[in-house]
């Protein structure tokens, strides 16, 4: 005869719940911008996964904080860019050489502006991660948030710590640096 | 009889359609910017499903969240 306490034991747990719905929303709403930033900056699925339960978990952490004066999605990318920068640098993974970009840079800018041309989507992650691996951390970064259409040119700014206009000029190099990578990678 | 032929002019329809597709395919898509390119990457980019869950118990493990301070409250 089984024992009562054993049997309940041997019974599937309960899914755990959120603690409150305005985390779930949040959650919901926002986990896969949270994801691709952390992947495409951290380069590593792995990482990114703990960066994004971290960043989740910070945030619930410091709900009371939140005051509602920027938009939750500015405020979540703000914990998720200093929580990624913060893993890059503890964990050594600075790689990029100085003025590397401005190098590349200065190879593509005699290019006419051409389409991005993808045969293989199959491989496509790999192949942008490794264009991203080769870019410094400063373009990166403002190709993955200009990536989301929910950011303004201004938020980027105050989530990079630069003007728009810095924003604007930085970005038209990294969108040719990119590019000039891409192709290279084909 | 006319009923067949309608079928059949279905048939090749979709034959066709298909063959567009694969011909769509194999010649690959293009992005005219990078910004582009990474919204369609961010698109096809999957949260793994097991990372709620997880979230969820680190969070009940991590007791109530901090309660927003009286003056925080009255300054809004």
């Amino acid at each position: 005869m089984t024992d009562p306490a054993e049997g309940a034991e041997l019974m599937e747990r309960p899914a755990a719940a959120w603690p409150s719905d305005e985390i779930a929303g949040l959650y919901e709403q926002h986990q896969r911008a949270i994801y691709y930033l952390a992947l495409r900056f951290l380069g590593d699925s792995q990482r990114a996964e703990d960066a994004t339960h971290d960043v989740f978990l910070k945030a619930f952490r410091k709900l009371d904080q939140f005051r509602g004066e920027s938009s939750a999605r500015t405020w979540l990318y703000r914990i998720a860019i200093n929580h990624c920068q913060n893993l890059q640098q503890s964990w050594h993974h600075r790689h990029v050489l100085p003025n590397s970009d401005d190098a590349i840079w200065e190879m593509s800018a005699a290019k006419t502006d051409s389409p991005l041309r993808v045969l293989e989507t199959k491989e496509l992650g790999q192949r942008i991660q490794q264009t991203l691996d080769r870019l410094s951390e400063e373009y990166r970064l403002l190709l993955l948030l200009v990536a989301d259409e929910e950011l303004s040119y201004e938020q980027i700014g105050v989530l990079v710590g630069q003007s728009t206009d810095a924003v604007r000029g930085k970005l038209h190099r990294a969108r040719k640096t990119f590019a000039a990578l891409f192709e290279q990678s084909a | 009889m006319k009923q067949r032929s309608k079928l059949s002019q279905q048939q090749t329809q979709n034959v066709e359609h298909d063959a567009r597709q694969e011909t769509r395919q194999q010649s690959g898509q293009e992005f005219a910017t990078a910004d582009e390119l990474l919204r369609f990457d961010a698109a096809q980019t999957a949260v793994p499903p097991h990372l709620a869950e997880r979230l969820k118990e680190s969070m009940a493990n991590a007791g109530p969240p901090p309660r927003r301070s009286w003056w925080h409250r009255l300054l809004g």
